[in-house]
């Protein structure tokens, strides 16, 4: 889950990186309590949930003069369909330069990826792209709970010094908090020091309870809804249901429906062992979405046992059409179930989804 | 063969859960059936002492390693407990540690992955299905009827998909060497990569199907690593960017790993990537109709 800017400044603080004076505020009328604070020249930001924020007019320039009249109009916006709710007020540095700090999780060497430019200011992907040499990167063993001096020095080379400790700093908040991705961009040096002038922390899904986190704001209601029956559901846009075991056969089974021309509403991730219940549910989940025309179950495994999915499937007793595809333990069982109420039931996933976008198209 | 063999003895750490148990019946169902060794030793803190089908159960995989030859362990424990199961095994001398568990937090996996390295242990998953070698050795949840021997090496970051591929293979009378699921999280321990390496030194495998899906990168430095002929599979060419798609590592990230740009790499490389899975038999033969 995705921290607001608000609170990946709150942790970062915590572990003594400097951040510009900023105040979180619910309402311009909270604005004028601060105004001291902040000086004369300071920014607004949106803490909304999506990205782009600064392109969709989430952040306005403002001074002591127009603050409240400029945070009023802020929070009277929607930034990509979201209201704010939030507004980050925050000191405007006079900065003399700016990097680029990023810790991730690197899929390949199974470590973290520490990555610093000095040529910071140009859009990361874009230096990466035409100066590839200007990025210093190092892949740390994770089992060392802070970065040797050799490896800080060999990331900072000619940057000031004191850059060194915040990159430190970085990959402690990295370890500890369970995070994904840690950056600091930029990172900016003033006549005061160094600041994190904004900052992106995307925590793991799978450590958000022992990060004492008990939503995860990443996800819509109905995913919500769906992660407490032990589902993975993820909302798009089409008419076709999706049911499937396992998160590769259910994205096949997507794509699947985009090679024939259709368009799936859903993804959903069953699990292993599905039981009648737990089939009911999920048929119950789809059918919910008012789009949704038709539903595609594509069940395949050892372990499940498709007399119970066939049971889960009749139980849901949902008005939309349902095309079930098979393949395990007792299937002719199944299969006769299905039958006799008159369910469709084909042998391989290409004919059930060739079916459903017949019946969508 | 690969990881093992019908010699191999095999650890199940967790042995006294329900999925433990469940799976220890099932592998050595399959033992016996190719007449191997299988299960010999299961591990749950506190339940030393105790029996599961048949197979004893100590409090420590040292205390199992002392009474019985061990070369491979797999591990059903809780997300919270199975990196420290990962390194115990490491740490014990076991070469081949398959971690069935899901949900484990990405930080843990790096340090056990990087401790079981130091101790030179290859870890398989997490998250993953394990791996079969049809007529040798099953180690995880595979279910064992779909498959059948034969020299088509199968690897893939997904278990039902898995499943899936070999069923249409062995229907189409091809049969496997040895099928890795690899697991769906974004830090796994054996990548393609290293499965790969192991095919090619493996005399029974003469092609292989690279089962991949959105996230990172890692299908294409298999790819690259290797002369074996290869067909591959991509899925989530229909998946929407910043959402995971059920695998915690399957997630399209700053315009990168989606699906597109991953199977164009593919086949700029010189490797056919199939749009269905059932292409993927008649993709097989043609393989081996332009080798021959």
């Amino acid at each position: 889950m995705k921290l607001r800017e608000y609170e990946a400044k709150n942790v970062i603080k915590e572990a003594g990186i400097p951040v510009p004076a900023g105040f979180l505020i619910r309402s311009a009328e909270e604005l004028p309590a601060h105004l001291g604070a902040l000086g004369d020249a300071f920014v607004l930001k949106a803490q909304v949930d999506v990205g782009g924020r600064g392109k969709a007019g989430g952040v306005l320039m403002a001074d002591k003069a127009t603050g409240v009249e400029v945070a009023r109009e802020l929070f009277n916006r929607e930034i990509k369909g979201l209201p704010v709710k939030e507004v980050l007020a925050e000191q405007r540095l006079a900065v003399q330069h700016e990097y680029y700090l990023s810790i991730m999780v690197d899929r390949s060497s199974k470590q973290p990826l520490i990555l610093f430019t000095e040529a910071g200011g140009v859009e990361i992907e874009v230096t990466a792209r035409e100066h590839p040499e200007l990025i210093r990167k190092i892949v740390a063993n994770p089992l060392l709970r802070d970065l040797p001096p050799f490896m800080l020095r060999e990331l900072v080379g000619t940057a000031p010094k004191e850059i060194g400790p915040v990159i430190n700093r970085l990959y402690r908040i990295f370890i500890e908090k369970d995070a994904l991705l840690a950056e600091i961009n930029p990172l900016v040096t003033t006549l005061n020091g160094v600041f994190a002038a904004d900052a992106k922390i995307i925590i793991d899904d799978n450590a958000l309870a022992r990060q004492g986190i008990t939503v995860n704001r990443d996800l819509s209601e109905r995913e919500r809804e769906a992660g407490k029956h032990g589902f993975s559901y993820v909302e798009l846009d089409g008419s076709i249901g999706v049911i499937g075991n396992g998160a590769g056969l259910t994205m096949a089974t997507l794509d699947l429906i985009e090679f024939y021309g259709g368009k799936a509403a859903n993804f959903l991730d069953v699990g292993g062992g599905a039981e009648s219940e737990r089939v009911k549910n999920a048929v119950r989940l789809v059918a919910s979405v008012p789009s949704v025309k038709v539903i595609v179950v594509n069940l395949l495994g050892g372990i499940t046992k498709c007399d119970e999915v066939a049971r889960g499937i009749i139980a849901a007793d949902i008005r939309q059409k349902v095309i079930v595809r098979l393949a395990g333990t007792n299937e002719a069982e199944g299969r006769k179930l299905l039958a006799a109420k008159g369910y469709e039931m084909l042998d391989t996933m290409d004919l059930v989804v060739k079916k459903a976008v017949e019946v969508t198209a | 063969m690969i990881y093992g063999d019908k010699n191999t003895g095999i650890l199940v750490q967790g042995a006294t859960g329900k999925q433990g148990e469940f799976h220890i019946g099932l592998m050595n169902t399959y033992a016996r059936q190719v007449g191997g060794r299988g299960v010999v030793a299961g591990v749950t803190p506190g339940k030393g002492g105790q029996q599961v089908h048949g197979v004893p159960v100590y409090n420590t995989v040292k205390d199992a390693m002392k009474e019985h030859d061990i070369g491979a362990a797999v591990i059903f424990v809780p997300a919270g407990a199975a990196a420290d199961a990962i390194m115990e095994e490491a740490h014990a001398g076991i070469e081949t540690i398959v971690c069935i568990t899901e949900h484990i937090p990405v930080q843990d996996t790096m340090k056990a992955i990087a401790y079981a390295h130091m101790e030179g242990a290859s870890v398989i998953g997490p998250n993953c299905p394990g791996l079969l070698s049809p007529g040798e050795v099953k180690m995880g949840i595979m279910p064992a009827g779909l498959f059948q021997r034969g020299n088509v090496g199968v690897i893939s970051r997904s278990g039902t998909l898995t499943y899936e591929v070999v069923d249409e293979l062995t229907r189409a009378g091809i049969g496997q060497s040895t099928v890795v699921g690899i697991g769906g999280d974004p830090v796994i321990g054996q990548t393609f990569v290293d499965v790969l390496e192991r095919f090619e030194n493996d005399p029974q495998t003469k092609a292989v199907v690279l089962i991949g899906e959105v996230g990172g990168n890692l299908e294409e430095e298999g790819a690259r690593s290797t002369d074996l002929p290869i067909v591959s599979y991509i899925a989530g060419v229909s998946a929407p960017p910043d959402k995971r798609m059920g695998h915690a590592g399957a997630i399209v990230e700053g315009g990168e790993g989606d699906a597109r740009s991953k199977i164009a790499r593919l086949k700029k490389h010189g490797v056919p990537v199939a749009a269905r899975v059932s292409e993927i038999p008649e993709m097989i033969r043609e393989l081996f109709r332009c080798r021959c």
